[in-house]
């Protein structure tokens, strides 16, 4: 239908993907079959697979990578650290988030298990970062945290006098 | 060791560096100085001294020199503090009784004097002052050999020479003479038999030592060598204490008729007045008197030569309630410039402590020299501005339903723009008298009417931002309690509950029987209310405050009279005392008592609960302090934060007070006991012993922390110990206090400073909330008010320097506590003899509202935190309002090109 509404548009032009007739044979000793190589099949089939697992440990892999930044950068609360931090923080989350959008790109017979596996990794991400924060005294982790919320006692007793008068 | 010590000092440095100090442009701005003398002992006017004065010489042991024409002190010189300031005798030259007497000397010679005056008794001192300056010229002093007897000695000046009477009662006097400017003795100490005299019977008028004795006057001519006895019989037998008539020699006043016991004295017979002074009028002596007699004030005059009625001084005026009884005091004339008649200046002192100056019928000037003796102040609210009222009439309206309140909104908006409009075109109603005052509270709570109380029962209403009087009430015949307990000044009602008018209740002791006083007015306006004066039939042994009523919320007095009957005041709210506690304790025996308030069956009874006894072994130990905790004071925090990011939880104990017993003591002169006791169940929380330490003793106590100064007699300095108590890691019970069920015994830790001043007065700011940091306000004897931090007196401060220490914030130990001067909240505007300051919240968190009290009286306001919750006052409106319209607009202009930019893009 196109092809000759493109026909009639472009007088000269040709057309070689449409043939007049399709139902022609193939030519003698051409095996369509022949064309596809099954162990290619096969092996790419295996690089997508590892590759998605690449994907997959990516946030494992990442770990030590962390721990070193986390060891180097110290338990001072300035700048660099919080910025490090907050980075570590929320690139894990956002990849949490995105898990859909990721693992489209290698949807495979592993699937649901790199899903799980990318999922875990950024959670641990997630968790070191967290150990972070609380090393860095950044979590509301003690009593004194709720300090300012802690309600007054209601006295039950009320007392006047002093010095005698007489 | 150095490393450390540097440390520290670095610390402090950048303590200190972090105070706030006032700015030189913001002096004055929310502060004020009132500066008194005190009330008036002795004054001289002398209008036709070349510069026109009045010198005056007060009860407070002042000597100053006012200005004629507005009462405005020339000079002052606060001299030391009773007894040695106590002044016996003011004499300025050109005044003596004998007009042919002049003291003033040739110009240069240092024997003369402008005015003389003595003072003390143990050692006398004789001072010459020069009058237009105020300076000291010289000095010189006796110590007599009997100190015990020379309190009762007496001066007179007669002739350049100066006599020392003292008087040794049911024996003899002894006189003796010295020369007024250098100190020299004429002779020896001549001794003159005497057993009639008695301290109460007897006075000394000029040269004559008058006493009554029956119906008849006793006296001696103390200069004349014959030593004569001179008998004066009376018609009847006195009834007041003579009074010698100043300004005439051997003139006594007897019942108010002066008789004279001087032969060469003749005075006009048939006088009967309250008051008389001596002066002289067209260059003869003239005798005025002055009395009230139904608010009409009526000054008389005679000459004294024949008796004649001197017409031109005789006047009468209108003379205010509030100033009391007045005294004529002293009195001076004066040449009208234009020749025509004498134009005459009468000094009055009056029962309320008042100077008033009469001039020509009216009060030229007046001085409220009471607020030199404030006992109590409370800062009031002022009144809303009506259209803030209705507003808060609606917040507390109880309608449930959304239609009717969203009604009562509408009809309040439209009243409100109508009122506005009125007030546009000018036809609104017309202000009220508060508001015309300018007497309307503003959006941060700073303005408010402080209300003092003054020792001799006047009452003051005073703004708080500009100084102004703007009411004066004056209660006679009321006077503070026995064991030096001071009347007290009551906020029943506060200005809150909008329709309703705020109530305040003055609580003392009627002078005359000793019975309870109660004087109920309005702090706004200054005007009696719900009864004004109510004499009670009863003593009052000690009172309370209760909780604010439904009705009406005034918050009902609750008073246990001397035997132990409770009374409320007023009557409907005697309900709300069941289950209070009261505690009195007895100064003297150093014994403390809890009773418990029952009410029931419409019957108040008290239940004597507990004992305690603080005197000592051997019962020596005297109560010299008393300090609970501010009633309206907010706890916010809780707890502390250690290093360890643990919380250290406060023990706040609301019904804790400090009591300090002192004794002498055998082996260590003098200890101090100080004992924090819980008064609901009477338990002794906590005790500490001092030795070799003694009064001046100056305490506060707020939250869970107490500071309390006090003198060191080993090491001779002023020393300044805090106290601090905490439950522990854990809090027994988080919601509610009970000191009946036992609640744990605190942890204590104390530290003690050095400070190197003398404490006058200890206070701490207060705020609406308690999230401001406190500050312990320090008083000083040279009359400056220092702010304290408190975590430079935080007994938690570690002596060696911890890392625990540091973490949490605490400064390292250093026993001398430093007094910057940018810390003096009252810069170079000192209080002469500073005795108590007030605190009070303000509207605003940061703000906390101080007056210091004492001879002067300052008012200032201080934020421990700085202003947090208030623009400087130097934030710059303009520029940040200029760069917002400039950022906007540009924007805005910029959105415009850039869509045009597009436009043209697209078309390319």
């Amino acid at each position: 239908m196109s092809a000759k509404q493109n026909s009639k548009k472009f007088k000269w032009a040709l057309d070689f993907n449409v043939s007049k007739n399709a139902d022609i044979p193939s030519p003698l000793g051409y095996n369509p079959s022949a064309l596809v190589n099954q162990s290619e099949v096969v092996r790419d089939q295996r690089l997508v697979i590892k590759k998605s697992w690449d994907l997959a440990l990516g946030p494992l892999k990442n770990i030590p990578m962390n721990l070193f930044i986390m060891y180097m950068s110290g338990n001072s609360i300035s700048i660099f650290p919080i910025m490090m931090v907050g980075m570590m923080l929320i690139r894990p989350i956002k990849a949490i988030f995105t898990t859909q959008v990721t693992s489209k790109m290698a949807e495979g017979a592993q699937g649901t298990g790199q899903r799980i596996v990318y999922f875990l990794g950024n959670l641990a991400n997630v968790a070191l970062a967290l150990y972070k924060c609380h090393s860095m005294g950044l979590l509301p982790t003690h009593a004194s945290d709720w300090l300012a919320f802690v309600q007054p006692q209601t006295r039950l007793e009320y007392y006047g006098g002093g010095v005698s008068f007489v | 060791m150095q490393e450390k010590w540097l440390l520290a000092g670095l610390s402090v440095a950048l303590l200190i560096s972090t105070c706030s100090a006032l700015y030189e442009d913001q002096i004055r701005k929310f502060d004020w100085r009132g500066v008194n003398v005190g009330a008036l002992k002795q004054s001289r006017v002398d209008l036709n001294h070349f510069q026109p004065r009045i010198l005056v010489s007060t009860n407070e042991g002042v000597v100053a020199s006012l200005c004629v024409k507005t009462g405005e002190l020339v000079w002052r010189q606060v001299l030391e503090q009773k007894p040695r300031g106590d002044i016996k005798l003011l004499q300025v030259s050109g005044f003596s009784d004998d007009s042919s007497d002049t003291a003033a000397a040739p110009m240069g010679s240092n024997l003369g004097f402008d005015m003389l005056t003595v003072q003390g008794h143990a050692p006398a001192l004789v001072r010459g002052w020069n009058t237009n300056m105020g300076a000291l010229e010289w000095e010189w002093s006796i110590m007599p050999m009997n100190i015990e007897r020379a309190q009762d000695a007496m001066w007179i000046y007669s002739k350049s020479v100066l006599y020392h009477v003292l008087p040794a009662w049911r024996s003899h006097l002894e006189v003796t003479a010295y020369f007024a400017s250098s100190g020299h003795s004429t002779g020896s100490t001549s001794k003159v038999i005497a057993p009639w005299i008695t301290p109460e019977s007897c006075t000394l008028s000029g040269t004559f030592y008058v006493c009554t004795e029956g119906k008849q006057l006793i006296s001696l001519d103390l200069v004349s060598k014959s030593g004569q006895v001179i008998r004066t019989s009376l018609e009847t037998e006195p009834n007041e204490k003579t009074q010698a008539l100043t300004g005439l020699n051997g003139v006594v006043i007897v019942d108010g008729k002066p008789i004279s016991v001087n032969k060469e004295q003749s005075i006009c017979g048939g006088l009967q007045s309250s008051s008389y002074a001596v002066g002289s009028f067209n260059y003869r002596k003239i005798l005025a008197f002055a009395d009230l007699s139904s608010g009409i004030l009526k000054i008389n005059a005679l000459y004294l030569d024949n008796c004649a009625p001197a017409a031109e001084l005789e006047q009468s005026l209108p003379f205010p309630k509030h100033f009391g009884t007045p005294s004529l005091n002293n009195f001076d004339c004066k040449q009208k410039r234009n020749g025509e008649g004498k134009n005459c200046l009468f000094l009055f002192s009056t029962t309320s402590e008042s100077i008033v100056a009469v001039q020509q019928g009216r009060v030229r000037w007046s001085r409220e020299e009471a607020l030199a003796n404030v006992i109590d102040s409370q800062f009031v609210d002022l009144p809303l501005a009506d259209t803030e009222g209705t507003l808060e009439n609606e917040m507390k309206g109880k309608a449930g339903d959304i239609a009717s309140a969203f009604l009562r909104r509408i009809t309040t908006q439209a009243v409100q723009i109508r009122s506005l409009f009125l007030h546009v075109i000018g036809l609104g109603p017309p202000p009220t008298a508060t508001q015309r005052a300018g007497l309307v509270r503003d959006s941060f709570g700073l303005h408010k009417m402080l209300v003092l109380l003054t020792r001799s029962g006047k009452i003051f209403g005073i703004d708080n931002v500009s100084g102004k009087h703007h009411w004066q009430l004056y209660l006679s015949n009321v006077s503070g309690f026995a064991n030096n307990e001071q009347m007290r000044l009551i906020v029943q009602r506060s200005a809150k509950h909008f329709p309703l008018q705020p109530l305040c209740t003055i609580l003392g002791k009627n002078a005359v029987n000793g019975n309870g006083v109660l004087y109920r007015f309005n702090p706004i306006t200054g005007q009696v209310a719900e009864g004004g004066l109510v004499q009670l039939d009863y003593k009052i042994k000690q009172l309370s405050l209760l909780e604010e009523t439904e009705k009406d919320f005034v918050k009902g007095i609750l008073l246990i009279d001397a035997s132990n009957k409770v009374h409320v005041y007023p009557e409907h709210a005697t309900p709300l005392a069941d289950g209070m506690y009261l505690y009195t304790a007895d100064v003297k025996s150093a014994e403390l008592s809890g009773y418990f308030i029952k009410y029931a069956g419409g019957q108040l009874s008290s239940t004597h609960i507990w004992n305690a006894r603080l005197g000592g072994h051997n019962s020596e130990q005297q109560i010299i302090g008393v300090a609970g905790k501010n009633p309206i004071e907010h706890v916010h925090s809780q707890g502390r934060v250690l290093g360890d990011r643990s919380v250290l939880y406060k023990y706040i104990n609301p019904n804790l007070v400090a009591f300090v017993t002192q004794a002498p003591d055998s082996t260590h002169k003098s200890v101090l006991n100080l004992y924090l006791v819980d008064v609901v169940s009477g338990s002794v929380v906590f005790t500490m012993t001092h030795r070799k330490v003694r009064a001046p003793l100056s305490i506060v106590h707020s939250e869970n922390w107490l500071a309390y100064s006090y003198f060191n007699e080993k090491l001779r300095r002023t020393e300044i110990t805090t106290i601090e108590l905490y439950e522990g890691k854990t809090q027994a019970n988080s919601s509610v206090w009970s000191s009946l069920q036992a609640p744990p015994m605190p942890l204590v830790e104390r530290q003690s400073y050095i400070l190197p001043t003398i404490v006058e007065a200890l206070r701490e700011t207060i705020t609406e909330r308690g999230i401001t940091n406190k500050h312990v306000l320090i008083g000083t004897a040279s009359g400056s008010i220092v702010e304290m931090p408190w975590h430079m007196l935080d007994p938690r401060r570690p002596i060696a320097s911890t890392t625990q220490g540091r973490e949490e914030g605490a400064i390292p130990y250093i026993p001398e506590l430093p007094l910057p001067t940018e810390s003096h909240i009252n810069y170079n505007q000192t209080v002469a003899r500073l005795r108590n300051i007030y605190t009070a919240p303000s509207g605003l968190e940061s703000t906390c509202l101080v007056v210091a009290t004492g001879l002067d009286l300052f008012v200032t306001r201080v934020a421990p935190s700085k202003t947090f919750d208030l623009l400087k006052e130097d934030f710059d409106y303009i520029l940040i309002s200029i760069v917002l319209v400039a950022l906007t607009s540009g924007s805005l202009i910029v959105k415009h090109l850039a869509s045009r930019k597009l436009l043209k893009q697209a078309w390319k």
